[in-house]
């Protein structure tokens, strides 16, 4: 215990800013002296809270601007956008069934990366919730990190949705209060390109065998979002 | 996609959480991340490849709240947060959204400059350097205004 330790070094040591031989003098201090352990579990207790309140934020899926919106860059101008309800769409976008006919080559997966692959659990084929997120919110067509491109009704009668996200695509149903995979391959779009969600033709096949009637149009899907996409 | 939409996107989410930090609510919050997104991409020649795609994205949307908050404060007088109480929340919040518009409430009071520090250390995570690289400050000055943000934060939130 040489030099005193004052507040901004013990913020700095529940950062992790500290050297080793600084954070273990900052350590030793805080062991021996118990208002400099308050103050620093104080801090850490704060940093818990705010990693607990805004952390989830970042899991959500976030819309990306359309190209044809950039001329708006002012949060006012975003806000009067909003406030307008005036949707800007994708040059994309387009009805699910069409988009499903667009087919965009893609390699087959066979087999997962060693490591956290899928084992073989109950929730092995539950998305994570990224993903999840997306297929609970989205309508098809909406522009996001992941892209949601139809929607319709497999012959259990689950609702089932086709999607692209920046490295897997493919298709999930709703199972419980989840979704899970029920195809899938890796999203291996070229550069300059938008991967269209809605697939290759391995993702057709596997919808066209499973669907029950139409896809769901815009006012299914709304309808159906509205019930959780429960059956 | 190309080289800055892939970062983007990949940066989005956590580009909102940023937001999140600084605007006094939550439709603030995507207001600005959006209209942060579509800057990046309209001025996407600016990034120089080499350089830290996520610094510059968290600055320009930094750059563009403290812009909105000028024009703003010429514009309208009319919303002070600290003549707010903290407790003041929107009928019918979620209970996990009341707590997180507590803390931007709460974050809203702090100074600008001790504000966006709290938010890209303790919130967004990033490391002394890389924060005070966002804001184009020695780190000195980003950690007296960390130390100074949290402690003020500490006594509203401890009251």
């Amino acid at each position: 215990m040489a030099e005193p330790i004052d507040e901004a070094t013990i913020v700095a040591w529940v950062d992790g800013e500290l050297d080793e031989a600084a954070a273990a003098r900052a350590a030793f201090a805080v062991e021996h002296d118990p208002a400099l352990a308050e103050i620093a579990e104080r801090h850490r207790r704060m940093k818990a809270r705010f990693a607990a309140a805004f952390g989830p934020i970042a899991d959500e899926a976030v819309a990306m601007p359309a190209p044809a919106s950039a001329t708006i860059h002012s949060l006012d101008a975003a806000r009067h956008r909003r406030a307008t309800g005036r949707a800007v769409w994708p040059r994309w976008a387009m009805p699910g069934a069409i988009a499903a006919s667009l087919l965009v080559g893609l390699m087959i997966g066979h087999g997962m990366n060693g490591g956290a692959g899928v084992g073989d659990s109950p929730e092995a084929l539950a998305l994570s919730r990224p993903i999840a997120t997306a297929l609970d919110r989205q309508l098809s067509g909406e522009s996001g990190t992941v892209r949601v491109a139809l929607s319709f009704r497999n012959r259990d009668g689950d609702l089932c949705r086709s999607f692209a996200a920046a490295h897997l695509s493919g298709v999930a149903c709703r199972a419980g209060d989840g979704w899970q995979l029920r195809y899938g391959s890796p999203n291996t779009a070229p550069d300059g390109a938008y991967r269209m969600a809605g697939g290759d033709a391995g993702e057709m096949r596997f919808v066209q065998s499973v669907i029950a009637g139409e896809p769901l149009d815009r006012a299914g899907e709304m309808a159906a979002r509205a019930k959780q996409w429960a059956r | 996609m190309d080289e800055i939409e892939r970062a983007l996107a990949s940066m989005l989410p956590r580009l909102r959480r940023f937001a999140h930090g600084l605007a006094r609510d939550r439709a603030d919050a995507d207001d600005l991340t959006q209209a942060a997104a579509e800057r990046i991409l309209k001025s996407r020649a600016q990034w120089r490849p080499g350089t830290s795609f996520d610094a510059w994205a968290y600055r320009i949307l930094r750059n563009l709240w403290i812009d909105t908050t000028r024009s703003r404060r010429r514009h309208d007088a009319v919303l002070a947060p600290e003549e707010q109480g903290l407790s003041v929340g929107a009928a019918g919040e979620a209970e996990a959204n009341v707590e997180l518009g507590y803390l931007m409430r709460a974050m809203a009071r702090l100074p600008e400059e001790q504000r966006e520090a709290v938010a890209l250390v303790m919130i967004e995570g990033l490391a002394y350097a890389e924060a005070a690289e966002v804001l184009d400050i020695p780190i000195g000055t980003l950690t007296s205004r960390l130390v100074r943000g949290r402690q003020a934060l500490m006594a509203m939130l401890e009251d």
